[in-house]
């Protein structure tokens, strides 16, 4: 049994596939309402070879990087702004939190008014939703580094570059990068939504139009697309974070 | 104190200035920035009518019906995971599998499945809460004291005191912190699922009519309305849970 653990991780995975296929093959219920798991497969092969998929892929990824460059930069200067400066906290910080509480969702009709339904609009609302997560986490990070620090810095006049570079990144890094995962996931989320509800590209746009056709096997390949750039994006960062705080279990 | 409150006032005020001045400028200005007396009216003519009202009412009741429905499975299938090592090693896999496609990005399929009804949407609202549900019922296994484990083992309690004099209100502060995030969580995708099968009533629906028909000034009023009850929702939550987790000793 302990040499088949490992392997136990595949059993429920496997059962659903076969569990499929075969509800798909027995005819329960119509073929274009459940396609066999073959058939996905094959469209998926069909889409890259055509490179569809790679054209709505690459349309999606750029706009993220995009939106998510511009939103989490200004985040970052933002959230550091904050976080230093009393007066720009009593100016800010009750717009700021009263923003925050807004999904990012609930503004997609009033930013299609606003900027159209062009890539603008996209990009704007992928950076608006970086923004705020990463503005915050920055902000919390950058207050935590304990004061005891900047003495330190203050005792062995260290230059203002060391300070920084040594001393007051390492200690905010970890809670940063924390905030800007969270970021990434919410805006994958949030322009794939955008995608669906108004796009002429896109993974989204794939989705809704294969929809609209009654292609549930090219929807199938967009869901598990969108799930497969969610998690390796995710996953990288997270492998990133627990890279960057190695230091301070230690 | 005061002179405080006041400064973070001024960027907001500035801000509708800025909006009010350009909504002044030319017929363009007027489609995008609509004035903010056409705002108020609009909301005095949503409210009026009962129309605001009707899609808040079915908005939340979709949320409230949908973390029900999220808050009990979840708790069920978390607890089933942590205390049973073969059931875990069988949904671990497939529900952390599921969980990395954004909720939106399954809206397609369901509603390929469901049609674009209440149930379609419902069935969406109910996975938003259900994933935190199960993380954080699963996670808070954890929160058990090693001390109080001891003493259980040493008192010979049954499998079934040992569930609930030990396990369960140890968990019970990891399932209050998971019941805020999904109450977000089911929130946002009520909200978001309206906008995407947009018939009947519901907020979402309400802002993508209102989309349609270049209303921005409906569409205000709603982004208002849900900002507003998302955040006091949140507040009831905490409010609930810190009163209801008195007997804690604080740590």
């Amino acid at each position: 049994m302990r040499l088949l653990s490992p392997l136990s991780w595949l059993i429920s995975p496997l059962a659903l596939l076969t569990l499929w296929a075969l509800v798909a093959k027995a005819g329960l219920f119509p073929v274009n309402l459940l396609v066999p798991p073959l058939e996905v497969w094959h469209s998926f092969a069909e889409l890259l070879a055509t490179g569809e998929l790679q054209e709505h892929l690459s349309g999606s990824l750029s706009r993220l990087a995009l939106g998510f460059a511009g939103g989490s930069l200004a985040g970052l200067a933002f959230g550091t702004a904050l976080a230093l400066s009393k007066t720009l906290e009593a100016y800010c910080a009750p717009l700021f939190h009263t923003l925050r509480q807004i999904p990012s969702i609930a503004l997609i009709p009033m930013f299609v008014l606003l900027f159209g339904v062009d890539e603008t609009f996209k990009v704007v609302i992928v950076a608006k939703t970086a923004f705020f997560p990463v503005a915050l986490a920055t902000c919390e990070g950058v207050r935590a580094i304990p004061r005891s620090h900047f003495e330190v810095a203050a005792v062995y006049r260290l230059r203002w570059t060391t300070l920084v570079g040594r001393i007051a990144l390492p200690a905010a890094v970890p809670a940063i990068v924390t905030g800007v995962r969270v970021a990434l996931t919410r805006a994958w989320v949030v322009l794939v939504a955008c995608e669906l509800l108004a796009a002429d590209s896109g993974l989204g746009q794939m989705i809704e139009m294969a929809r609209q056709m009654l292609r549930i096997d090219v929807v199938m390949v967009g869901v598990v697309v969108t799930g497969v750039i969610g998690f390796t994006l995710d996953f990288g960062l997270r492998r990133l974070e627990r890279r960057l705080s190695n230091w301070q279990s230690r | 104190m005061k002179v405080r409150d006041m400064r973070g006032l001024v960027l907001p005020l500035l801000m509708v200035g800025a909006w009010e001045y350009a909504s002044r400028q030319g017929a363009a200005g007027a489609y995008a920035f609509v004035p903010l007396a056409q705002v108020a009216s609009a909301m005095a003519e949503l409210l009026g009518s009962g129309e605001l009202l009707i899609n808040l009412w079915a908005s939340l009741t979709r949320t409230c019906t949908g973390l029900g429905v999220g808050i009990v499975g979840g708790i069920g299938l978390g607890a089933l995971m942590a205390l049973c090592g073969p059931a875990n090693r069988l949904i671990a896999p497939l529900f952390h599998a599921l969980r990395q496609v954004p909720m939106l990005g399954w809206i397609p399929l369901i509603a390929l499945w469901l049609g674009n009804g209440e149930s379609a949407k419902l069935l969406i609202v109910s996975l938003a809460a259900l994933y935190p549900m199960v993380l954080n019922t699963f996670e808070s296994r954890r929160q058990v004291e090693g001390q109080h484990r001891e003493a259980a083992q040493v008192l010979m309690l049954s499998r079934w005191q040992q569930l609930r004099l030990i396990l369960l209100p140890a968990a019970v502060p990891g399932i209050a912190a998971g019941v805020l995030q999904a109450l977000a969580f089911a929130w946002v995708t009520s909200v978001g699922s309206e906008l995407f099968l947009s018939s009947g009533a519901g907020l979402g629906s309400l802002m993508m009519n209102a989309e349609a028909a270049a209303r921005m000034e409906i569409i205000i009023v709603c982004v208002l309305c849900i900002g507003l009850s998302g955040y006091l929702m949140s507040w009831l939550c905490t409010l609930l849970s810190r009163r209801l987790l008195r007997w804690r000793p604080n740590r």
